[in-house]
């Protein structure tokens, strides 16, 4: 999807070292909105193609205005909506209650040693690899494309040539994946671009930047 | 001009906070999230996991140079191998600084971030500035960090589009001959490791 969250080379946003910069987070609640979040996904509880790409569906205007536990929040509560976990306006409804001044309430249960396990679980991009296309050295161009969903192939490089660094293992395409489909697992590359083909000259020394890149993603250069 | 962070926060008891209590509240009065659970998770990221871990990575690589072998050519197991691991470490790839490379990374899509060995990011890698230039102007970015690399030196930027991680191995000072592996750990910050900055042997650190 090519929308806001797709910031590589946007200008006008500014220094990167602002003070604060430096924090995880700034607020306890933001912390356990990441909680939050996290456990929907791991209990089951929400439905749609994922908190990130629900994070992307957000009105361009309120996805930059939001921090960034906001953007969780909103993609926490959008998934427990689409999967009817929670109905439409129960969270205002709550929310009129604690500013008469109700407490969080507590709910104990005997859940957290198995999501404390799941989230020490290690799930690498093991599938066979299928049919490998292009190796090391090869040069390869990526796809004019202009996808409405989810997409890992950043904006900046459609139509840049680059060089295969190798394979880094085979992965369903996000793209479909997301969405709940039947999808076979295809070869992820390493991807090096030069500089000057993404972005032109430059006053710098001339830099790589690399990609990891779905071989569906990619024709022969 | 108007800049837009990650760290223009709500202030506190704001409507995006009474929101987050109210998501919280109507999930525990179900019954379908454990208080207890979120307690664990942010108490796990908040003290357990952190670029305390990465560090320990990182030193053992300077000692060890058989460890260093195995990190870079197969990091999971060998960042397992002193018991890291788990959500946002499925795939690590470890990359090594030398003298004519550096490497930094990013998440130009999203926030993705080698989670088990430097925990959850910071604003500023969140933040669209960073996503925005790291990989557009990558010298200015580290300019601000205080960093000036010489022209001889290439940077490589690794932008995070998939499932591999990345942890970037900085180069170990000169002036650390004889540290023990935690004397060399307490110099490696998070920045090192994300490639915004470098390792610097501090007066107070030496045995």
């Amino acid at each position: 999807m090519d929308g806001v969250h797709d910031m590589g080379g946007m200008h006008g946003f500014g220094p990167v070292v602002e003070p604060g910069c430096e924090l995880a987070y700034h607020e306890r609640w933001e912390l356990r909105v990441f909680a939050i979040q996290m456990l929907v996904g791991l209990e089951g509880l929400g439905a749609g193609p994922g908190g990130r790409a629900v994070r992307e569906e957000m009105e361009p205007a309120h996805y930059l205005a939001a921090s960034h536990y906001e953007r969780w929040l909103y993609s926490a509560e959008q998934r427990l909506l689409r999967k009817g976990t929670i109905r439409p306006g129960e969270v205002e409804g709550v929310i009129e209650r604690l500013k008469v001044g109700e407490a969080v309430p507590m709910h104990h249960d005997a859940a957290t040693e198995r999501i404390l396990a799941d989230l020490r679980a290690v799930y690498p991009m093991d599938a066979p690899t299928g049919d490998v296309r292009f190796g090391r050295g090869d040069r390869v161009r990526v796809k004019r494309m202009h996808p409405a969903g989810h997409t890992r192939c950043p904006r900046y490089a459609r139509g840049a040539a680059g060089v295969i660094e190798g394979v880094r293992g085979a992965d369903r395409l996000p793209d479909r994946a997301v969405y709940g489909g039947n999808v076979t697992p295809e070869p992820v590359y390493s991807v090096a671009f030069r500089s000057q083909e993404l972005w032109g000259p430059s006053e710098d020394t001339p830099w790589t930047v690399l990609l990891d890149l779905w071989d569906s993603y990619l024709e022969p250069a | 001009m108007t800049h837009i962070h990650d760290h223009h926060h709500p202030r506190p008891g704001s409507a995006v906070e009474l929101r987050a209590r109210a998501l919280e509240t109507l999930l525990a009065e179900r019954g379908l999230v454990s208080t207890d659970a979120i307690d664990a998770v942010v108490e796990l990221y908040e003290h357990d996991v952190g670029p305390q871990n990465g560090a320990k990575v990182v030193a053992r690589a300077w000692v060890d140079e058989r460890y260093r072998e195995r990190l870079l050519s197969a990091a999971n197991e060998a960042i397992a191998e002193l018991g890291f691991g788990g959500a946002e470490g499925d795939n690590m790839v470890v990359v090594a600084n030398t003298p004519a490379m550096h490497n930094m990374v990013v998440c130009t899509l999203c926030s993705c971030y080698p989670w088990p060995v430097l925990g959850l990011p910071p604003s500023w890698y969140k933040s669209p500035p960073d996503r925005a230039r790291a990989v557009s102007e990558p010298g200015a970015v580290l300019r601000e960090f205080g960093l000036e690399l010489g022209e001889d030196v290439a940077i490589r930027v690794w932008d995070s589009s998939a499932e591999v991680r990345y942890l970037v191995l900085p180069m170990r000072p000169r002036e650390t001959d004889g540290w023990s592996e935690n004397e060399l750990a307490a110099i490696v910050t998070r920045d090192c490791m994300i490639g915004t900055g470098v390792p610097v042997a501090r007066e107070t650190a030496i045995p």
